[in-house]
């Protein structure tokens, strides 16, 4: 079985210092600076195969960008080893980065000032795409994009959401194997994102292209991706299918009362102590939200309601977003 | 053979950029055009008053100046790097250069191209002209190929010393003002360097050297035989400086931080 990726005991670290402060601190600094090795990725070990969608997650910070950037070979590592498409790539680089698709939300792949098309066809030159590789692969492409009416546009011309689908379209134009994406779908509409999700469903399973995402829209993931790899400085904290991790964590319910009247939080919690509840103040004035096993729903609703006056109450299930913030606010994954 | 239709496609591209603004196009031409006169102008009243420097007429003194002019603008028109720090290092553009399949350097060479600046080398060609006539200089038909030759090698000394100063962003990030600075020494080439002190020629000759991109391959077509050793010298050094460059270059991107996003 060969893997797209391969990482092994991967880490990167780098050195920066931090300024003291003032202005003695500031001169202290011309002789002396206090020097701090900090390491972004630390050791972490994971393998994907050809066709799978994985979702790369974790917060600002934790070391998201540097992987994919080691895994593009744009950064060289500090130690360990990474095999992507069965090269290294920051040693091969440039015959390695014509086997991958790179999209950045935040960096813009196409030149400003240029329509669309011309950049297609630049591109087209440097990744050395025959013409008729190129009639057939793109002309589906700028369809399921339906990017058609915008290739004589300037890019500055552009919108955010039609910018990000040429994006996605240049970023596919030699028809790599394997697709990094970081954050493709920041700050775009949600018919954008859907157009975007069913784009990339579609290329994977026609070229069975591998995709690694990172996202800090769940929904995102949870559309797309069956695995996941969580991050947290520098650590993968979880490696796994995205349904495990909602069955371990998001078994139980959230209701939502909303009183008519001021109650505190130990009124609610002596009239709940024999069930397995957490109450948590919710963001309208006399809100609270109880956390609680499903088994519980029923009684707790049952006495909340029989002994104060609710204006309305809300029942959710976990959502995704939520199992990740709990997730990092206790640092590890259990089961 | 790839990166040359490489080059031609960015140039295609580059061209349809500027056509695509015509007034500002017009402008430009326009503004250069004038610069040029003023700067023509500018240097035959400044060396007006000079009429014989340690041994060098005036008119010898005007066609160093118009010859440094030729390998200056091809610099100025390819390598476009001074803003490398800023642009491709602080705002992080060099992460996509680095995604695509084609050497950094030549990349981010293509991307600044400015053709508009080799119209400084026909100013440059009109002054070497009008000196040469003045000094009654006599050329062969292979003149052509030295004069491109020592061109190109001027060319790359330009280039060597500013890629390999632009190199430093890779190690250290903070934003320096060597750049202006190596642009003013640069100045220097371009007046007979024996009117310097024995320092400042040694380190124009062999450390920054800038005299090979104006005095040393003037001084062949001025017929100057006791430099002739040095004015056959300035394509090795071109080429010896570029290398150093691109060897730094390559070790620098080895180098290479990343811009947080």
């Amino acid at each position: 079985m060969t893997y797209a990726i391969e990482v092994e005991k991967l880490r990167k670290e780098f050195k920066s210092y931090s300024s003291r402060s003032g202005l003695i601190g500031a001169f202290r600094d011309l002789f002396t600076r206090n020097y701090k090795i900090i390491r972004a990725v630390d050791d972490i070990s994971f393998k994907v195969k050809q066709g799978e969608m994985v979702g790369y997650i974790g917060e600002n910070g934790a070391g998201k960008s540097t992987t994919i950037k080691m895994l593009t070979g744009i950064l060289t590592p500090t130690s360990g080893k990474v095999i992507v498409n069965g090269m290294n790539p920051h040693k091969e680089r440039e015959k390695f980065v014509q086997t991958i698709g790179v999209v950045f939300g935040q960096r813009s792949q196409l030149w400003w000032d240029i329509a669309v098309q011309e950049s297609f066809r630049l591109l087209k030159k440097v990744y050395r795409v025959s013409d008729r590789d190129y009639k057939e692969h793109m002309e589906h492409v700028i369809e399921t994009l339906d990017i058609g009416p915008l290739l004589d546009k300037p890019v500055r011309k552009l919108s955010l959401g039609q910018r990000m689908r040429c994006e996605l379209a240049a970023a596919l134009i030699h028809n790599p194997p394997l697709l990094f994406l970081d954050e493709p779908t920041i700050g775009l509409d949600v018919l954008v994102k859907l157009k975007i999700r069913q784009f990339l469903k579609e290329i994977n399973e026609k070229y069975n292209t591998t995709i690694l995402l990172t996202t800090h829209d769940m929904s995102d993931i949870e559309a797309l991706c069956e695995r996941v790899i969580m991050l947290d400085e520098g650590k993968i904290i979880y490696d796994g299918s995205l349904q495990k991790l909602k069955q371990n964590w998001g078994e139980g319910k959230q209701i939502q009362f909303q009183f008519r009247h001021e109650v505190t939080k130990e009124q609610l919690i002596s009239l709940t102590n024999d069930l397995n509840v957490k109450w948590e103040a919710g963001e309208q004035s006399h809100s609270w939200i109880a956390h609680v096993r499903a088994q519980d729903m029923a009684e707790v609703i049952g006495k909340v309601v029989a002994a104060y006056e609710i204006k309305d109450i809300n029942i959710r299930e976990t959502s995704t977003e939520e199992i990740i913030r709990n997730i990092y606010e206790e640092g590890i994954v259990h089961g | 053979m790839f990166y040359i239709s490489i080059f031609f496609q960015y140039m295609s591209q580059y061209l349809k950029t500027k056509l695509q603004y015509r007034a500002d196009l017009l402008v430009e031409f326009l503004s250069d055009l004038m610069f040029q006169a003023v700067n023509l102008i500018f240097i035959l009243v400044v060396f007006g008053h000079t009429q014989m420097l340690h041994g060098w007429t005036r008119d010898e003194i005007i066609f160093i100046y118009g010859f440094f002019l030729v390998p200056f603008s091809v610099f100025a028109s390819f390598f476009n790097i001074w803003d490398f720090n800023e642009r491709y290092i602080v705002r992080g553009e060099m992460d996509r250069v680095l995604t695509r399949p084609v050497h950094s350097l030549f990349q981010i060479i293509l991307e600044r191209m400015e053709l508009e600046s080799l119209l400084g080398g026909v100013t440059g060609l009109i002054i070497m002209a009008y000196a040469g006539s003045r000094l009654h200089l006599a050329f062969h038909w292979y003149d052509v190929f030295i004069f491109i030759l020592f061109v190109l090698g001027g060319t790359l000394v330009y280039a060597g010393i500013f890629i390999s100063l632009a190199t430093i962003s890779f190690w250290s990030d903070a934003r320096s003002s060597i750049m202006p600075m190596m642009y003013n020494i640069g100045n220097y080439g371009r007046y007979p360097v024996d009117i310097y002190n024995r320092v400042i020629r040694y380190i124009l000759t062999w450390v920054l050297p800038f005299a090979f991109v104006g005095v040393y391959p003037s001084a062949y077509f001025l017929g100057k035989k006791e430099w002739y050793v040095y004015s056959f010298l300035t394509p090795v050094m071109g080429i010896v400086f570029f290398m150093i460059a691109i060897f730094l270059w390559n070790a620098g991107v080895k180098r290479y931080r990343g811009a947080g996003n």
